[in-house]
């Protein structure tokens, strides 16, 4: 699956010297949106580039991410897609590991 | 030392432009391991870019990651700390210390080459465009080469199948399928293409016409060792009938030249079945 938005993006900040955070599958169990080396690109005023699975658990790994533009430090957020959310339409099945950094030029 | 920046440019020029490197991110340790996490290298063919805190355990990733490379890869793989790979879940989960690395190849979408804008043409580049591959379709008939007649992101290109394909770059990382409306432009194409170095080629046909067309080739002087490289007749032996079929196994074909894999059922059951078949 080619990057190179999220690499063009992390270029481009880095560029201007803003950190980014960068949210990475490492591992997926069962039926996940993404596979591993999925990215999502989170930028310091929350925008972000790339997925790593639309709405599942997209908001939760963004709010980890916006965590670790503050704190710095990496972190790895296990998402579990097994649980039915109530109200929403959510269920992919799976499990997805996510890696997330905070990187700066 | 190579700062952040110098590896997010290297990683934006693999997935432009190549050539494919091999990123290796530490993404987790168990307590007491020594290792930065996020550290990150980038394993090229005969060169790295950063580290990832050195000794035997970066010598190991280096080489891990250099024999992904061929094979597209894109995966976590644990290591203990002193450089050896453990794999399976029992395995992780017994050692005592493991060292967590996303080993994933970075290199621009795969092309596919489509020659020939028929019913097979459309289904083999609507499958390869599902798969991500950036596909162009090239045909001599303006019906079969316009922009309407594809739902999906095509260079569509008309004119003429020699001086076309002449123009046409190829790379290790372009799949051509050869598909036209008959053997005399299979031929004319494969000529155009079969020295090139393409990381495959396939020719539909029977038996008995794609080896009349690989005779006349090799009559002519083009190199046997490329000729025999070429897959024809196309794709994997699924009993496939229809144009979409068609296009499933070549595919099918496609990935198994990218990635590797015994091209059989995976149960007992299938290879049992597929084995009376036969």
């Amino acid at each position: 699956m080619p990057q190179d938005e999220v690499y063009e993006a992390m270029s481009s900040a880095f560029e201007q010297g803003a950190p980014v955070a960068l949210a990475t599958v490492a591992q997926t169990l069962g039926s996940t949106p993404r596979k591993t080396g999925a990215k999502m690109l989170v930028r310091e005023d929350g925008t972000f580039v790339g997925t790593i699975g639309g709405g599942c658990g997209e908001a939760e790994v963004w709010q980890e991410a916006m965590d670790a533009l503050d704190d710095g430090d990496a972190r790895m957020v296990t998402v579990d897609l097994t649980e039915p959310v109530d109200g929403e339409d959510k269920i992919c099945g799976g499990i997805m590991r996510i890696f997330v950094e905070r990187l700066e030029a | 030392m190579a700062s952040s920046a110098d590896i997010a440019r290297a990683l934006l020029i693999a997935a432009r432009d190549g050539p494919a490197v091999a990123s290796c991110t530490v993404m987790g340790a168990t307590d007491g391991v020594e290792i930065a996490l996020g550290a990150k290298m980038l394993v090229y063919e005969d060169n790295n870019l950063g580290e990832i805190g050195g000794g035997p355990l970066e010598a190991a990733v280096a080489e891990f990651g250099r024999r992904a490379i061929p094979k597209h890869l894109v995966q976590t793989c644990a290591f203990t700390p002193g450089g050896e790979l453990v794999e399976g879940r029992r395995a992780i989960e017994a050692a005592d210390a493991i060292v967590e690395i996303l080993v994933e190849v970075v290199e621009p979408a795969s092309t596919l080459l489509v020659v020939g804008g028929g019913h097979v043409g459309l289904a083999v580049g609507q499958l390869g465009a599902m798969l991500g591959m950036e596909v162009a379709i090239i045909d001599d008939r303006e019906d079969y080469a316009n922009e309407d007649r594809f739902p999906y992101e095509a260079n569509v290109i008309c004119g003429d199948f020699g001086e076309e394909l002449e123009r046409f770059p190829i790379s290790a990382n372009t799949y051509i399928v050869l598909v036209s409306r008959g053997h005399k432009v299979d031929e004319l194409a494969l000529r155009a293409v079969a020295e090139r170095g393409a990381g495959y080629v396939g020719m539909i046909g029977s038996k008995r016409r794609t080896r009349t067309v690989l005779q006349h080739l090799a009559e002519e002087g083009i190199d046997p060792q490329a000729l025999d490289r070429v897959f024809t007749p196309i794709g994997l032996d699924i009993g496939a009938e229809t144009p979409e079929e068609i296009a499933v196994s070549v595919l099918g074909e496609i990935i198994l030249v990218r990635r590797g894999g015994g091209a059989q059922p995976m149960s007992e059951h299938g290879r049992m079945l597929a084995s009376i078949r036969r």
